[in-house]
């Protein structure tokens, strides 16, 4: 019975559980689903890290190319994240070149790592003008049940943490650079942004970690990016209902907490691996 | 190179690192030739498991010993424009990071090509096995993604494809499982080896990947090429491939019945919560 009205009024279905403050899946209206993650597990690429929100998978890989810097930019390495949503993940993509919502995704990625400074692009020149790291980095989701945005930021973070760079000297007579593969260290991450989605139902209510079902019911989103020392990298809301100010403040709040959360499971998995 | 506007660019062209450490790598290489040839006839570990994701109608996820992992979808009959009996669609996709040396450029004309073979080759080794007569004017979907590439990367995709279809509840005649061999260069003891590694594949002066249909014993799909020697070598290679298969259908009933029972369980546990509820 429950099923059947589920499928006929979805909207009036959910309307009677944010009534009573909770969802069907049970989660309070803050709650968000269980994560995991798991880092290191593709062993072809320099980092990799694969990172479960509810059902939402994603997985995230990094490779490092050697390339010669921009000309407008000679002591400058590049970052180059890319999204892609595979038919697999959900029957609402088809395959082929990325759609809309990976073409987003990518950018808000790119935005997340320019505006928080996570990774400086001159930590990544090698040699000024002449050799610089390329990161390509490769956000893959294998399930999609919402709230993409917030595991990829994630997974991208705990990849990135676990990328292992090998050495590289240019050798001064020969002008030829020289890679040791057996010499290797990490990247320098300066900043650890963590970000947090937020669905807006019927003007009014707000919901963390919205579910595909929720995100299609939902009459806006709101991303909130944070970084550990509690300050605002980025707000992205891309159209929708309209917020009061009050509410954004609390949306800002609950970032602030759920990046504690996050930071502790990430360090948590670091620890781990550099332990063994 | 054409730009690609759909995607974020980075340089123009880039190189791994490895280019510049070749000379240290190819070291290692013949070292680990040399060093413990292996038996050709061993099967490395084999995981399988079914049905692991939520939007899919049935899923599986195979990785072996050597390193490759394969994720399968695959959705069962949906309403197809032509009339005509059942189709089977394939898509075979490779992660940017699956590969040991350079990142392939997701767009490219050569990724694409090699994407549209492998989708080829997957499609002619399942649609024996799939009952497609029950399912007029249907259409049923299989993508595959390779997350690692470790060797025998199209022989994982069909035993994965295989699972994935039977976890959606398509009608088949039996599992397809997957195999590949390779013999590598003249110089060396020229045997067939089974399953081989990504630094064996490279290297191997032939290649081959079978898929048989177990329990009917009858072959769907032989694809290799290369210098093989003679055609006794041939027809040796083929049996110690279909050999390798058979061992291997054991572990992919066993995964299809343990995802079938946590089905199970799983439904019974919500059933209990509604009752009581």
């Amino acid at each position: 019975m429950a099923a059947a009205f589920r499928t006929v009024e979805p909207l009036e279905y959910y309307r009677r559980f944010l009534k009573e403050n909770c969802r069907p899946d049970g989660r309070e209206l803050g709650e968000f689903r269980a994560t995991t993650v798991n880092i290191g597990s593709i062993t072809t690429a320099d980092g990799s890290a694969l990172v479960k929100l509810g059902n939402t998978t994603v997985i995230c890989g990094v490779k490092a190319e050697l390339a010669a810097p921009a000309a407008d930019s000679t002591n400058k390495g590049y970052i180059v994240p890319n999204v892609e949503l595979p038919s697999l993940c959900s029957e609402r993509f088809r395959s082929g070149p990325p759609g809309e919502e990976a073409q987003a995704a990518s950018q808000f990625i790119a935005d997340v790592i320019e505006n928080s400074q996570m990774i400086v692009k001159e930590d990544l020149c090698i040699a000024n003008g002449k050799l610089a790291w390329v990161l390509y980095c490769d956000i893959i989701c294998l399930d999609y049940d919402g709230n993409l945005l917030d595991a990829s930021v994630f997974a991208l973070l705990a990849a990135l943490k676990n990328v292992q760079l090998p050495s590289v000297i240019i050798n001064e007579e020969t002008g030829l650079s020289e890679v040791n593969l057996k010499q290797k260290s990490p990247l320098t991450i300066r900043k650890h942004p963590v970000a947090t989605s937020f669905a807006i139902f019927d003007d009014a209510l707000l919901i963390v970690d919205p579910t595909a079902e929720e995100e299609d019911l939902a009459t806006g989103t709101v991303t909130i990016v944070t970084d550990e020392e509690g300050r605002l990298c980025s707000v992205h809301k891309p159209g929708g209902s309209p917020l009061t100010g009050a509410k954004l403040q609390d949306c800002i709040t609950r970032a602030i907490t759920r990046h504690k959360e996050v930071k502790k499971l990430i360090d948590k998995v670091i620890k781990s691996i550099m332990s063994k | 190179m054409p730009l690609d506007h759909r995607r974020l660019c980075g340089p123009e062209e880039s190189q791994p690192p490895s280019l510049w450490a070749a000379l240290a790598a190819e070291d290692e290489d013949e070292e680990g030739a040399g060093a413990a040839p292996r038996d050709p006839c061993s099967l490395r570990p084999l995981f399988a498991r079914a049905g692991l994701l939520s939007q899919a109608q049935g899923s599986a996820y195979v990785e072996l010993g050597s390193g490759t992992k394969v994720l399968c979808a695959a959705w069962g009959p949906r309403e197809a424009a032509e009339p005509g009996p059942g189709r089977l669609l394939c898509e075979f996709r490779r992660a940017p990071f699956a590969g040991r040396g350079a990142r392939g450029r997701p767009g490219g004309l050569a990724e694409r090509e090699a994407e549209r073979e492998a989708a080829a080759a997957l499609r002619e080794a399942l649609e024996p096995a799939v009952r497609l007569g029950r399912y007029p004017r249907a259409r049923l979907a299989v993508s595959a993604l390779l997350l690692q590439d470790g060797g025998s990367a199209l022989a994982a995709a069909v035993s994965a494809a295989a699972l994935a279809l039977a976890d959606a509840g398509v009608e088949m005649y039996d599992l397809a499982v997957g195999c590949a061999l390779c013999r590598p260069p003249a110089a060396t003891a020229a045997a067939w080896m089974l399953q081989p590694a990504e630094p064996e594949e490279r290297r191997a002066a032939a290649r081959l990947t079978l898929a048989l249909l177990p329990a009917l014993n009858q072959v769907s799909a032989v694809l290799g090429g290369g210098q093989g020697g003679p055609p006794e070598d041939w027809a040796q290679a083929l049996r110690l491939g279909l050999d390798g298969c058979h061992r291997q259908y054991p572990v992919l009933r066993q995964s299809l019945l343990r995802a079938a029972q946590r089905r199970d369980a799983a439904a019974a546990a919500t059933a209990a919560a509604a009752s009581v509820a």
